[in-house]
């Protein structure tokens, strides 16, 4: 199976690898590849058959020989090799090969372990990278979202991912409290599948769960509320099923997840120094990734913390184009690396 | 060795110990600065191409809070 090429001399990169998408910026060119952080595998023989959007429309629809995985959960690896070897085929669809080597800064989840770390930029090095080095996602988050995180004023960013959520306020190009929960929009998309699973004894898939929530999802109360409907596999007969779902019954279903989410903001809120509060209590705080999308969220977490929550103008790529600013401005912002010394 | 010497051996030890920190010190102010240059505005004004590129009906940067959620518009 063959996937399209960027087919250029490798510049250096910026990769945001995360648990639902991985995208690449290219210094100079920008956001180059936008794809879903899945591989398909041969469960047989171990080879890659296919990565991106590809292996992602496999997802649940694969016969017995191959297995599409997605290698990160929760922002954490949960397979190294398998992670290896989607770096290293991200980097050569970007163009990175033995004569191309360049420099690659990879965003990853602040609470990311040493051990991980070091899997990522060795994986990295490996692909073909001249030098790897890590940034923590609400740093490159904030630069993406244009915020002024170069002066001594609070800004608050909030990342909501597939697989984690990370509050941080910044100030001065440094990050001044953190707060990470491994609670993202996937396990909004569990939660839908487990209730559906329990109250109307039906099965259905992870897309099937995603588009239940893009449909009738929300976390708080919001306007036009309509029904869908839903079909899926009857747990006890086996048969196809087609069920009505309620945005109530959603809404209190995906519950859990979402208050995890907010308390992990409101956590934040209250580790921020004084002065700094100041500022985003006026200014608000900022809402990125795909997770913020999800309908009434921004207006339930603005309501529970009485600040004013702002969603970034791109929320799905923001984190790579910060990432991308530093790459364009390598030498100078090398001391914002994960492990410099500052 | 002379026994004149050391002294000025000593002496010019110290002068290069104390100049190289005082250029570290010196060092790390500049980069410093050059790191938060990095993130100014006018740095980043190929972020803000970036996300108008991506987002062409937006005429001002994030950081200016145009983008008030929906319970703005209901009064809440």
């Amino acid at each position: 199976m063959t996937e399209p090429r960027v087919t250029t001399m490798a510049r250096d990169l910026a990769i945001d690898l995360g648990t639902a998408n991985t995208l690449v910026y290219m210094k100079g060119r920008g956001i180059v590849l936008n794809e879903p952080t899945v591989i398909a595998l041969n469960r047989q023989t171990g080879e890659v058959l296919a990565t991106g959007r590809e292996a992602w429309q496999m997802i649940g629809r694969t016969p017995g020989y191959i297995v599409a995985v997605r290698p990160l959960r929760g922002g954490a690896i949960t397979d190294f090799e398998i992670t290896e070897r989607m770096i290293r085929l991200l980097l050569q669809r970007v163009g990175v090969s033995r004569f191309t080597r360049p420099k690659v800064v990879i965003c990853v989840p602040s609470a990311i372990t040493e051990v991980e770390r070091r899997a990522v930029t060795d994986a990295a090095r490996r692909a073909g990278a001249a030098d790897a080095n890590l940034i923590e996602q609400p740093m490159a988050a904030a630069i993406g979202a244009d915020l002024p995180i170069d002066e001594p004023v609070g800004n608050m960013v909030i990342d909501i991912g597939g697989g984690t959520t990370e509050t941080a306020v910044i100030s001065l190009g440094g990050i001044v409290a953190l707060e990470a929960v491994r609670v993202g929009s996937f396990d909004i998309d569990s939660a839908i599948q487990s209730h559906i699973r329990r109250e109307h004894g039906i099965a259905i898939g992870d897309q099937t769960a995603e588009k239940i929530k893009l449909a009738i999802g929300s976390a708080d109360l919001t306007e036009d509320e309509v029904p869908a409907e839903v079909r899926g596999r009857d747990l006890t007969s086996g048969l196809p099923k087609t069920v009505e779902l309620t945005p109530e019954e959603i809404r209190t279903a995906i519950e859990d997840p979402v208050s995890s989410i907010i308390t992990s903001v409101t956590r934040c809120l209250s580790k921020a120094p004084p002065e700094l509060s100041q500022d985003f209590l006026v200014r608000g705080m900022y809402l990125v990734g795909g997770g913020g999308l999800l309908r009434g969220l921004a207006s339930r977490i603005e309501r529970e913390t009485q600040v004013p929550v702002r969603m970034s103008k791109v929320p799905l790529e923001a984190v790579v184009l910060g990432a991308g600013h530093v790459i364009e401005h390598y030498d100078d912002l090398k001391g914002m690396f994960m492990g410099a010394r500052r | 060795m002379a026994s004149w010497l050391i002294v000025p051996v000593i002496a010019g030890t110290l002068v290069i110990v104390i100049g190289l920190n005082m250029r570290r010190r010196r060092d790390t102010v500049a980069s410093f600065q050059r790191q938060i240059d990095a993130l100014s505005p006018e740095a980043r004004r190929g972020v803000t191409e970036r996300i108008r590129e991506l987002d062409p009906g937006r005429d001002e940067s994030d950081g200016n809070g145009d983008d008030r959620t929906e319970s703005d518009d209901n009064g809440a």
